[in-house]
């Protein structure tokens, strides 16, 4: 199978029974995704592909052939955080960091779809995205927060 | 959690993967939101999946008279179409699973998939929606109160596909999809497809189908035929509520229990009839 | 210039928020994965594992059974003896099963292959010929030692316990009203975000990646249960996706995987699915259930019971702590001393029970703020002034509570009538009336707490000065997620009145910390925090004295502030990096020093405000929790509160959406799609504050601790408010929405 991620072509053979997480993790060695459950309830493996957000544990690495694909390694360069991530950091919305990167990846495609977010919709938004650790209300401020710097 | 080993087909056409189909064991894969989590647990274990997530010619809403709505048409994607007539596709597709369920999962898939807490199979139902299967044999259409069998049953044979659903348009019908979970996210506890036309006050059509109390989706015929022709007063409402959980046994779990369920079904039925009635 | 006190942002978000975190299942180790067969039955006799079909699929290197793993395991995994005497304990040898399974889902097989997709496969091959044997599930049942867990011990009672102060009876006798209660937490299932896992690689020493809490205390359990000597076992923590408690616990899958990476001389590896961390980690269930006594005025002044703690089917690291600590801090920040309370703790075939966030306290004071507002409802009092009546009063304290926990500092009915003010209570109870008079069911409640935390008895810190002037603190703590490393620096900044960027903290290695007790209980940042001051002092007195020596003059000579050393009278001054790399130049050379303080307990409290709002499915939601809190000094407020906001949700959570169910076969019942976590649309929107004339402990910090307080008092507040809003007594956790409609 072919796949762009962060903008890099891979090539490689994998069986068909192989997760697009695991594939990530294993095969390409981006870690930054993580694997908090099995029922595709937590978020934590979210990656966008093809632009929209998807839960990479419940896709097959096979379904993704073609496509291109963003994990949170790819949101910035080494020197310079991505305002959403900028957000995270300066509201306190991250402790243990092991949502984060879904978290971050899922509010990328929120701000690139939705204009004009309240704190419901946010919540709405995120709420297939569990944390464990901050209550959430740091997180949807941040990701108000990028909101407004983006469009700023 | 890791699915067992399995092959992979992925088909150019409807025709190439139901030649695939006959005579292998093999599942169809459309978005993989209710499969791939099966195929984790090993509930499921097929020897191919036939992947027709991609096929353009089942992806499509076609609106008119009736709208046919293809099978790997995504939740987004009807929970962002506003359908005249039948906005309680777009009302009950935005209330699937979360952002990342709907960016990825098809409406046959969940069709097809038939969990018995989902959220399409009572709102079809609610809708006469007919049921359009493909298998090499040739088309054959279904009543969607037929097509579900039971708990993750249809009447799907090993060799068909769920290629695309008819509705007709309820023009003037009042219409909601209600979804009542524990915790956003989930499966319903209950859920109500209701519809109802009104003119000069009273009722001239209703259509009721709950979700998540029993083996597949509850049209409840009497409660319909409480209010019809009525004018939706307070007695008539209570008429259909109570006539709504007549004879039914919804299961327990950890949503909840059965008699709760029940309580469920008649305080939605009451409150989402009071609305419909206050708001004409 | 000042850090402690502000909101400095954390030091190491940018490897979270950018993907390079490195959790235990991120490390690349070439390793063989682990799998687990599991039992399915609650209890049964392991006849015979059949291990040829896993053995013959590709890549599948070895199946191992309890007889081969236990070889290596010595000793079986034991109860906390800091913190635990085992003495009056009956505890069951737990290794690897063998012979026997005592609870669903326990490991009986282990399954080692060449990646994880295999490893799943050669468990499903792995049959296992299990004759079902009796088995008891309930709590009430195992009381009845009709059916045994476990034979030898010849009862399922693991731990029987009188916890008895003044004369219950005879106070229950005189008062004018005595009241029965029945108080009760359901089963829990901490669930922090990364599951449970470890690496271990063998070659003659052992070095073990894991996911703990405990890195130290890890160490030494492995050395006592392996018989290896601590000096040929390094645990290393990488980043820890949370814990909650749940991760101070040693489970046979670990032993499992470190026997087999010495048998097979193959680093091995296992990261729990959520499932296995599911069925790794239960919390909670317990019963309390007794009679109260109180004079018309509102004074409670006996309380009479039976504590009943499920243990499941082991004594967990953990667990023994909760029958032990409940009963000593039921009386909280109340004035009662007339107790008589019987604590015991009892095996069942399910799941082993392990500590959970507040560890006890939320238990105490779920007993006991329930009782408080059984007085009020009884006596038709309002929930403020029946607890001001009972309070202890500040010219009480230092307090010796009626079991002899010793109460260092607080004003306890002033920060009641600041917090109430602050909380807007009334306010919003009027609010809350307005509202349901126009239908709404919506409620206010509040509950306060008195924590213990600040555990010691001892914590280590080390300051280090490089020759380049930046400084490593390491700690003995291990903060996964709190920030209190942000703290630490916070303090070692300031006290060394350096930029907190040339600081770097780090922990969690028990090659590099020479010793650590960890991160629990709230007391990372008072006890770490302290030996980070301790040691930050002395090195800095080293500094002072290269700094005589460099500017020839007497130690007294020299004054140092902000970078700089200073000649008191003739004002020359030396720059910080100057005397680090003159530090280093050849004279009694390094800049080091380490402590390992002593500390003891202390007792943050406050008052926890919820409101919520029922639906007419009977489904609640926290609409709002208000929390004011004497924490002592607050190093960093944002980080404090974020500990509330936390513990606040996990409240939310307890309070009304998780409940592990056990069926009757002994099995979890939910999944993580089930066990309902709230998600952002289910977490209330929170106000924080702490009181700005604190109460400091006796630790260098001034502080006492924050990370379990809104869990501890947040499920009685949150049921109060339920109370509330629908007019009925609910005295457990989770209300389940047919609770609150019945």
């Amino acid at each position: 199978m072919k796949v762009k991620v962060n903008g890099v072509e891979y090539e490689d053979e994998v069986e068909p029974r192989t997760l697009l997480v695991d594939f990530l993790r294993d095969n390409l060695n981006l870690t930054g995704t993580k694997i908090g459950c099995d029922t595709t309830t937590c978020g934590a493996c979210t990656v966008l592909v093809n632009g929209r957000s998807v839960k990479s544990c419940t896709m097959l690495a096979i379904q993704a052939n073609g496509k291109e694909i963003l994990t949170i390694e790819g949101l910035s360069s080494d020197s310079k955080l991505n305002p959403i991530q900028q957000a995270f950091k300066d509201n306190f919305a991250l402790q243990c960091g092991y949502c984060t990167a879904g978290m971050i990846v899922q509010a990328h495609f929120i701000l690139s779809h939705e204009r004009d977010l309240s704190e419901e919709k946010v919540r709405d938004m995120i709420h297939g995205n569990i944390c464990r650790c901050t209550g959430y209300q740091n997180i949807v401020n941040a990701i108000l927060d990028a909101s407004r710097r983006m469009r700023a | 959690m890791y699915p067992a080993q399995i092959g992979y087909y992925k088909p150019q056409n409807v025709g190439e993967a139901l030649e695939f189909m006959e005579g292998n064991d093999a599942k169809i894969l459309a978005g993989g939101q209710s499969l791939i989590p099966m195929l984790k647990l090993r509930i499921l274990k097929p020897k191919y999946l036939v992947d027709i997530g991609e096929l353009a010619e089942l992806s499509f809403i076609k609106e008119g008279e009736e709208t046919t709505i293809g099978s790997t048409t995504k939740h987004w994607e009807l929970a962002s179409k506003r359908i005249s007539g039948l906005e309680i596709i777009q009302n009950a597709a935005s209330k699937v699973g979360d952002v990342q369920v709907r960016n990825v999962g098809t409406v046959g898939g969940s069709l097809s998939n038939a969990d018995p807490s989902s959220d399409y199979p009572a709102v079809f139902t609610a809708l006469d929606a007919t049921m359009i299967i493909r298998s090499r044999r040739g088309l054959r259409e279904e009543k969607a109160e037929d097509f579900f069998k039971g708990p993750f049953t249809t009447s799907l044979d090993p060799s068909e596909i769920l290629e695309r659903v008819k509705v007709k348009a309820l023009k003037g019908y009042k219409q909601v999809y209600k979804k009542i979970v524990r915790r956003a996210g989930d499966y319903a506890l209950v859920g109500l497809a209701l519809a109802i036309k009104i003119d000069s006050g009273m009722v001239k059509d209703a259509r009721i189908a709950f979700t998540g109390v029993g083996d597949k989706p509850y049209r409840s015929r009497e409660a319909e035929n409480e209010i019809k022709d009525t004018k939706l007063t307070d007695s008539d409402i209570s008429k259909a509520v109570e006539a709504s959980v007549k004879g039914i046994n919804p299961p327990s779990d950890s949503r909840g229990s059965s008699n709760y369920r029940k309580e469920v079904m008649k305080r939605l039925l009451k409150n989402s009839l009071e609305e419909m009635r206050n708001a004409s | 210039m000042s850090y402690a006190g502000k909101s400095i942002k954390r030091l190491y978000d940018d490897k979270f928020v950018t993907g390079r975190s490195t959790y235990v299942d991120d490390i690349k180790v070439n390793s063989l994965y682990a799998g687990f067969v599991r039992s399915n039955v609650p209890h049964g006799r392991i006849k015979k594992v059949n291990k040829e079909d896993a053995l013959k699929i590709r890549g599948v290197v070895a199946v191992l059974t309890g007889e081969e793993i236990n070889q290596l395991i010595k000793e079986g995994i034991g109860p906390w003896t800091t913190y635990v005497d085992p003495r009056p304990w009956k505890i069951p040898l737990w290794r690897f099963a063998q012979g026997e399974t005592k609870y669903n889902g326990e490991p009986i097989a282990m399954v080692l292959a060449q990646d994880k997709y295999t490893a799943r496969d050669a468990v499903e091959a792995v049959s296992v010929d299990l004759e079902p044997l009796d088995a008891v599930i309930d709590l009430q049942e195992a009381k009845k030692d009709k059916i045994l867990v476990h034979k030898e011990l010849g009862t399922n009672y693991g731990f029987v316990g009188n916890f008895n102060a003044g004369d219950a009876d005879k106070a229950l006798a005189s008062s004018d009203r005595r009241v029965e209660v029945e108080i009760s937490n359901e089963r829990l299932i901490p669930s922090p975000m990364e599951p449970r896992g470890i690496v271990s690689h063998y070659d003659g020493n052992l070095t073990i990646w894991y996911s703990t809490q405990i890195p130290h205390f890890a160490r030494a359990e492995f050395s006592r249960i392996f018989g290896i000597p601590e000096s040929k076992i390094r645990v290393i923590m990488p980043d820890v996706g949370g814990g909650f408690g749940s991760k101070a616990h040693i489970l046979p899958e670990e032993l499992a995987v470190i026997a087999a990476s010495i048998r097979l001389g193959r680093a091995v590896r296992w990261t729990a699915t959520r499932t296995e961390e599911m069925m790794a980690t239960n919390s909670r269930h317990n019963v309390f259930k007794g009679e109260i006594g109180f004079k018309s005025d509102g004074t409670l002044t006996a309380i009479k019971g039976t504590l009943d703690v499920e243990l499941g089917a082991y004594l967990t690291y953990t667990e023994g702590i909760q029958p032990t600590i409940i009963p000593p801090m039921i009386p909280g920040p109340y004035k009662v001393r007339d107790l008589m309370i019987k604590s015991q703790a009892i095996y069942t075939n399910t799941i082993p029970i392990t500590m959970y966030r507040g560890a006890s306290r939320p238990e105490a004071t779920f007993i006991i703020e329930r009782i408080m507002s059984t007085v009020a409802d009884e006596l038709k009092m309002d929930d403020v002034e029946v607890r001001m009546r009972n309070l202890i009063r500040e010219d009480q304290i230092p307090y010796t509570n009626p079991f002899g926990l010793k109460y260092d500092s607080g004003d306890y009915q002033t920060l009641l009538k600041e917090g109430v003010k602050v909380l807007e209570y009334h306010e919003m109870k009027r609010w809350a009336s307005q509202e349901r008079a126009k239908g709404r069911k919506v409620g206010v409640g509040l509950a306060y707490y008195l924590e213990i935390c600040g555990f010691g008895p001892y914590e280590f810190a080390e300051t280090r000065i490089n020759r380049d002037g930046s400084v490593i603190v390491s700690i003995g703590g291990t903060p996964h997620g709190q920030g209190t490393e942000t703290a630490i620096a916070q303090l070692v900044a300031d006290e060394l009145q350096i930029p907190i960027e040339r600081i770097k903290v780090t922990w969690g290695d028990s090659d590099t910390v020479p010793i650590g007790l960890g991160t629990y209980g709230s007391r990372t940042l008072a006890t770490a925090g302290s030996a980070a001051i301790s040691s930050s002092k002395q090195v800095l007195d080293k500094m002072r004295r290269v700094a005589a020596r460099v500017m020839n003059a007497d130690v007294e000579e020299i004054d140092y502030r902000n970078g700089e050393f200073i000649h008191k009278k003739e004002g020359r001054k030396v720059s910080w990096d100057v005397i680090a790399r003159e530090a280093y130049g050849g004279k009694e050379p390094g800049l080091s020093a380490s402590v390992v303080l002593e500390g003891d307990v202390t007792f943050p409290y406050g008052v926890h405000m919820a409101i919520v709002e029922v639906d007419d499915y009977g489904i609640a939601r926290v609409i709002e929790y208000r929390a004011y809190d004497d924490i002592g000094r607050v190093i960093n407020p944002a980080l404090a509160e974020g500990q509330i906001h936390g513990g606040g949700t996990q409240a939310v959570g307890q309070a009304l959406y998780e409940l592990a169910t056990i069926n009757e076969n002994g099995q979890l019942a939910v999944t993580y799609a089930d066990y309902y976590v709230p998600t952002a649309v289910e977490a209330p929107k929170f106000k924080s504050y702490f009181a700005e004339k604190y109460h400091p402990s006796a630790y260098l910090t001034k502080s006492k601790g924050v990370g379990e307080a809104a869990l501890i008092v947040g499920p009685a507040a949150i049921i109060r408010a339920l109370e509330d809003a629908t007019g009925k007594k609910l005295n457990k956790t989770p209300a389940l929405p047919e609770d609150i409609l019945q």
